[in-house]
């Protein structure tokens, strides 16, 4: 045995979901909010990437790449959220802005 | 051998780094522990062979997504009240979800007939230099290229917007 399986690379990527998702759940300030979704999105690349390692194909390596993009823009737009809401309100708690709640 | 050595050693530090973005309470300290989490998972693309990858990671998460996430926290300062995580009823129900996703990921890791999954890693051909990432992206999937380049114009068009409207606001008051 001198290589790792490729469930070794599913459990970290598991893993990072998990502590991902267990933050979305849990955290109320948005700054904090969004850096949980990164650790969600990364865990998605370690899987894509391993895939494509060990079906020999670069597809996966182009969805983490376009995954990377996605969430450069998804970012962009939560910082910039972010900035708009505390300029207004002073008051970041993703609990208290349900003004869009249908 | 080593292989096993450098990826113990990339995952016990992504997961280390991870548990401390969910749990530290000070903003600032969540966003270096990122850093280490980023940083890790680079390496474990160098690992999967996959370093065009590797180096965007670097290069756009822990370069530019983490100086943004600084930017945005120096920007707001001590003055912004961050709020105290939900606790209580709301972890007992983080608790439960992930304890459930993990169970039903571990049942599907050990029962998976994919091909791989449980077998030591083949040599593979160059599928992560910039030549393979180049050469696929703009044969086989231009379509997704060109759609990215969309979404990212309107990003950010669409941050330029939110930005001018709150300073908009702000100044007629």
């Amino acid at each position: 045995m001198s290589g790792v399986p490729l469930s070794g690379y599913l459990g970290v990527s598991g893993a990072l979901f998990l502590l991902g998702l267990y933050g979305v759940i849990t955290r109320r300030n948005p700054l904090l909010l969004l850096l949980a979704v990164e650790l969600l999105l990364n865990g998605a690349n370690v899987a894509l990437v391993g895939f494509s390692r060990y079906w020999n194909n670069t597809d996966g390596q182009i969805f983490a790449l376009v995954v990377m993009v996605v969430a450069a823009a998804e970012v962009v737009i939560g910082l910039g959220l972010v900035v708009a809401v505390f300029r207004q309100r002073m008051n970041l708690d993703v609990d208290e802005l349900s003004t869009l709640k249908g | 051998m080593g292989e096993q050595i450098a990826f113990g050693v990339l995952a016990a530090g992504a997961l280390a780094c991870g548990v401390l973005v969910v749990t530290l309470s000070n903003a600032f300290r969540a966003t270096v522990a990122l850093i280490g989490t980023l940083l890790s998972v680079a390496g474990i693309f160098l690992l999967l062979s996959a370093p065009f990858v590797a180096f965007v990671q670097v290069i756009v998460y822990a370069g530019a997504i983490v100086t943004l996430f600084l930017f945005v926290l120096a920007y707001l300062g001590p003055r912004a009240m961050l709020p105290e995580d939900r606790l209580a009823r709301f972890q007992v129900f983080g608790w439960i979800v992930v304890l459930v996703l993990l169970w039903q990921g571990i049942v599907v890791v050990l029962s998976t007939q994919l091909p791989g999954v449980r077998s030591e890693p083949k040599p593979v051909g160059d599928i992560g230099s910039p030549q393979a990432i180049g050469d696929s992206f703009l044969r086989d999937h231009l379509l997704p290229f060109e759609a990215t380049s969309l979404v990212l114009l309107v990003a950010a068009v669409g941050a330029v917007l939110l930005a001018k409207r709150a300073v908009l606001r702000e100044r007629g008051r």
